[in-house]
C-alpha cells in the first residue's frame, strides 16, 4: 500500500522555526513571481462547502484582491458530495476551475490521468521540491506528491481520535480520561457500562463505527487492518488485499466491538451531519477530527467532552489514520494563469494558524503547534499524538471503488450478519475486477 | 376589340394555389419545428453518443478507445449489475403498481361532490410540487428511530423500525416514498379521464337498472383504458428512471440494497470516471424502458385490433 507513516514528532520544532514560518517562510512574497500575468486575469476556484471554511477562503480572496489587484478571484462553492462530479465534468468537458479543492485521495486519479499542474517552485520562493517537503511534517503532503514532485497542497490532514461525551461517562460512574478505552478490548468491556436500551430502543450507545458513507467506512477500516499489520494496498499500488487474514480480523473486531457497543440501525448521521449521533447525545464515543471542535462546541455538548488518543490492538503499535483535502491546480489553464492559480494557492496556505482558528483546519505544517491558537485548541495535543502514527487515507486511482467495495461488504456484515470473510472474498473479487480494467 | 388586344399574350404559367390541407400542414410543421429542433440537438443527439460511448472505453478525460460490444459482454456477467437491476425491477413492480388503484380510487373520490374538495385535491397534490431532494430530506428524518412514524407506530405497540438502515427494510421504504409521490400525480391525469366520461352513459346505465359497482366495471374502467395505459407507461418509465430519493436517502445502501440502475450508472460514471460502462448500462435502462413500454401499449391495445 501507498501509505506514508507520519512519523511527527511535534516537541522537537522549535519556536524559531515557527516564527520563520509564520513570517514568511511560506508567506506570500510581495512581488509577483515570474511568469505572472501583468494583464487582469480570472481565475476560479471551487471548494466544497462547509461555514467556517466558506467563510475563511472568502476573507482570503477579499485579502488576495488588495495584494493582487489584477486578479479576479470567482469561487464557486459546492457540496461535498458534489465536488468529485463536478470536478471530472469540469475537466471533461474543459470547463474545470483553475484551482480545485478535492480529497486528497482523489488526487492520485487525476495525476494518472495528466490533469494536474505540478507545483510552481518560484511562486513558493523555493528551488526544490525538497526544501518545499521539508517545510512540512514527515508525510504530510505524501498525498499529493507523485513522481518526486508535489501536485497538490493540503489545508487540512486530520487525525481521527476519540471523543467521550463526560456527561455520559459520569453518569455510568466513569472517568472521561483514566477510564477511557485504550484497546478495542476496553472498549467492548465498556459498552454494557454505557450502552443503553429501553425496551427495543437504543436510547444510548457506548460506541458506534459510521455507516453514512463507505469513505467513512474505509476511514475506520483501513487503520484496523494496519493495526493488525496488513495492509490494503500493495506497495505499487497496483493490486489490492481487501480480504487479507489481517482485513478479516479487522471486520470480525468491528463486528464484535459493534455487537456490544453500538447500535448500527438507530443512528441520526448523514454525510452531511457525520457527528450528529455524537453531538445528540446518541452515543458516548465517537471518531471524529479535530475540524468536528467547533461544531461540537457550538451543540449542548458545549465544552463537555474530551478527546483521547484512538483505541488500538496493540497500544505498543499504534496505528491511525490521517485524511484531507488539498488544492491542486488544472493543467489545462494558459500559463500566466497557472502562474496567479499557485500565488493564491500560495497565499491562501501562508497562516496555518489562522486556518486553525478560523476552520479548525489542521495544516500538516512544522511548527503549527508552537503557535498560540494551537496552543488553546481543545485537546490539539491528543490530535497530533494520532497525527504521528498515522497513514494517509489510501491512495490509488480507484480508491472509490474499494472504498464502495469494502463499504458495502461491511454492512453485509453489520447489517445482514453476513460471514465476515466471505463478506470480504466477494469485496475482493470485486477490486480485483477493477484493477484489471 | 382591338387587335391587340386579342392577340395572344405571352404564356404565363399559373401556380397552383395550395390546398387547405396543405398550408395546414405547411403550418403544423413551421409549429413543430423549434420543438423537434430542440429534442433533435438536446435528446436524440445525446442518446446518439451514449450508444457510441457504450461501445468504447472513456474516462471523462483521455478520447474514448472504441472496444465493441465489451461492455455489454462485461455488464451481463457483472453480479453487481444484476444485483442493480434486480433492484430497480422490484421497485419498479411494486411502486407501479400499488399507484394504479390508489390514483384511480382517489380519482373516482374527488370526482364526486365532497366538502372541501378543492381543498383536499390541493393538498394531496402537495408531494408532486415538493423537490425531490426537500421529500428526501423530510422523509429521512420521518424514517429516524424517533421519527414521526416510529412514534405513531409506537403508539400502537409496534417496536421501532430501522428503515433506512436494514437491507430487509430500506428499499421498502424508498418504495414508499415513490408511491406517496405518485400517487396524486397519476389521480390528476385520471381524474381528467372521469371527466372526459360523458354523463348520458351512466344514466342510460342507471335506467337499465345497473348499480355503481357495475357502471364502474363496465362504464368508467373500459372508458378509461388510454387512460390507464399512460398512467402505466408514464410510472413506469418514470420509476425506472428513480435517482434522487435512493441517492439522498441512502446511498444505495445498507450494502447495494438501494441501489437503483440509474444509481449504479451516475456512480460509474462520475465516482469511478467509466462513462463507457456506464453509457452500456443506460443503453440496457432504455432498452428495458422501451421493451416494458412495448408490451404495456400491445397489452393494452391488443382488443381493439381482434375488434
Amino acid at each position: 500500500m501507498k501509505s506514508w507513516t507520519i512519523k511527527r514528532t511535534v516537541s522537537s520544532v522549535a519556536t524559531a522555526a515557527v516564527l520563520t514560518l509564520m513570517s514568511g517562510g511560506v508567506g506570500i512574497a510581495a512581488d509577483a513571481p515570474a511568469g505572472f500575468p501583468t494583464g487582469n486575469v480570472t481565475i476560479e476556484i471551487w471548494w466544497h462547502e462547509y461555514g467556517p471554511f466558506t467563510a475563511y477562503v472568502k476573507e482570503l480572496i477579499e485579502a488576495y484582491k488588495k495584494v493582487r489587484p489584477n486578479v479576479t478571484v470567482n469561487p464557486v462553492i459546492m457540496s461535498s458530495g458534489d465536488i468529485q462530479q463536478k470536478v471530472a465534468v469540469g475537466f471533461a468537458t474543459g470547463t474545470g476551475p483553475h484551482i480545485l479543492d478535492q480529497d486528497a485521495s482523489f488526487y492520485e486519479l487525476y495525476y494518472n490521468k495528466g490533469l494536474l499542474e505540478p507545483l510552481n517552485l518560484n511562486v513558493f520562493g523555493v528551488k526544490s521540491y525538497d526544501e518545499l517537503l521539508a517545510k512540512y511534517t514527515p508525510g504530510g503532503i505524501a498525498a499529493g506528491t507523485f513522481g518526486g514532485k508535489v501536485y497538490a497542497l493540503p489545508y487540512q490532514g486530520n487525525s481521527m481520535s476519540l471523543f467521550i461525551s463526560n456527561k455520559a461517562f459520569k453518569e455510568a460512574g466513569l472517568d472521561p480520561v483514566k477510564n477511557a478505552p485504550k484497546t478495542w478490548e476496553d472498549m467492548k468491556a465498556l459498552g454494557p457500562k454505557l450502552k443503553k436500551v429501553q425496551g427495543n430502543r437504543t436510547v444510548q450507545k457506548a460506541f458506534d463505527y459510521p455507516y453514512h458513507s463507505p469513505r467513512w467506512e474505509m476511514q475506520m477500516f483501513q487503520p484496523l487492518v494496519e493495526q493488525f499489520g496488513g495492509k490494503l494496498l500493495s506497495d505499487d499500488g497496483k493490486s489490492a488485499s481487501v480480504n487479507s487474514p489481517e482485513a478479516v480480523k479487522a471486520l470480525t473486531m468491528w463486528r464484535d466491538v459493534t455487537k456490544l457497543t453500538g447500535d448500527p440501525k438507530t443512528t441520526k448521521n448523514t454525510s452531511s451531519n457525520p457527528n450528529q449521533d455524537f453531538i445528540d447525545g446518541l452515543t458516548a464515543m465517537w471518531t471524529t477530527g479535530p475540524w468536528a471542535t467547533s461544531q461540537i462546541s457550538q451543540s449542548a455538548i458545549k465544552d463537555d467532552f474530551t478527546v483521547v488518543p484512538w483505541p488500538q490492538v496493540d497500544p505498543a503499535k499504534p496505528h491511525t489514520i490521517v485524511y484531507g483535502w488539498a488544492w491542486g491546480v488544472n493543467k489545462a489553464k494558459p500559463d500566466a494563469e497557472k502562474v496567479a492559480a499557485w500565488d493564491f494557492v500560495h497565499f491562501m496556505l501562508a497562516k496555518p494558524d489562522e486556518w486553525l482558528a478560523k476552520a479548525a483546519f489542521v495544516q500538516p505544517v512544522k511548527g503549527v503547534n508552537e503557535t498560540a491558537v494551537a496552543k488553546k485548541f481543545p485537546f490539539f495535543d491528543v490530535h497530533m499524538k494520532d497525527v504521528a502514527v498515522a497513514s494517509w487515507y489510501l491512495r490509488s486511482e480507484y480508491s472509490a471503488e474499494i472504498g464502495q467495495s469494502v463499504g458495502r461488504a461491511i454492512e453485509r456484515v453489520i447489517y445482514d450478519g453476513a460471514d465476515p470473510k466471505a463478506s470480504l472474498d466477494q469485496a475482493q473479487g470485486e477490486v480485483e475486477k477493477v484493477f484489471k480494467k | 376589340m382591338s387587335a391587340s388586344a386579342c392577340a395572344p399574350g405571352p404564356a404565363v404559367k399559373r401556380v397552383r394555389p395550395l390546398s387547405l390541407a396543405s398550408k395546414q400542414a405547411m403550418f403544423a410543421y413551421a409549429i413543430i419545428f423549434p420543438t423537434l429542433a430542440i429534442l433533435l440537438v438536446f435528446r436524440f443527439l445525446p442518446m446518439l453518443q451514449a450508444f457510441y460511448l457504450s461501445l468504447t472505453q472513456y474516462d471523462l478525460v483521455h478520447p474514448p478507445k472504441f472496444i465493441g460490444f465489451a461492455n455489454f459482454v462485461d455488464l451481463v456477467q457483472d453480479p453487481l449489475f444484476l444485483k442493480s437491476a434486480r433492484v430497480s425491477l422490484t421497485y419498479v413492480l411494486f411502486s407501479v403498481v400499488p399507484v394504479l388503484p390508489l390514483s384511480l380510487g382517489l380519482a373516482v373520490l374527488f370526482n364526486r361532490s365532497l366538502w372541501l374538495k378543492n381543498l383536499l385535491r390541493s393538498a394531496i397534490f402537495m408531494p408532486v410540487v415538493m423537490p425531490a431532494v426537500v421529500m428526501a430530506v423530510v422523509w429521512t428524518f420521518m424514517y429516524q428511530q424517533d421519527g414521526v412514524i416510529n412514534t405513531i407506530l409506537g403508539w400502537l405497540g409496534i417496536d421501532p423500525i430501522a428503515w433506512l438502515r436494514s437491507s430487509a427494510s430500506a428499499l421498502w421504504a424508498v418504495i414508499l416514498i415513490g408511491i406517496w409521490r405518485a400517487t396524486p400525480y397519476y389521480m390528476i391525469i385520471f381524474l381528467a379521464g372521469l371527466q372526459a366520461i360523458p354523463a348520458d352513459y351512466y344514466d342510460a346505465a342507471k335506467m337499465d337498472g345497473a348499480g355503481r359497482w357495475a357502471s364502474f366495471w363496465n362504464i368508467t374502467l373500459p372508458l378509461l383504458k388510454p387512460t390507464t395505459l399512460l398512467v402505466v407507461v408514464m410510472n413506469v418509465i418514470v420509476a425506472m428512471k428513480v435517482f434522487a430519493v435512493p441517492l439522498i436517502m441512502t446511498g444505495g445502501g445498507p450494502g447495494d440494497a438501494t441501489r437503483v440502475l440509474p444509481l449504479f450508472i451516475y456512480q460509474t460514471a462520475f465516482e469511478f470516471f467509466d462513462m463507457g460502462r456506464a453509457a452500456a448500462m443506460s443503453v440496457f435502462l432504455f432498452v428495458g424502458v422501451m421493451l416494458f413500454s412495448f408490451i404495456q401499449v400491445r397489452l393494452f391495445t391488443r382488443g381493439e385490433e381482434l375488434r
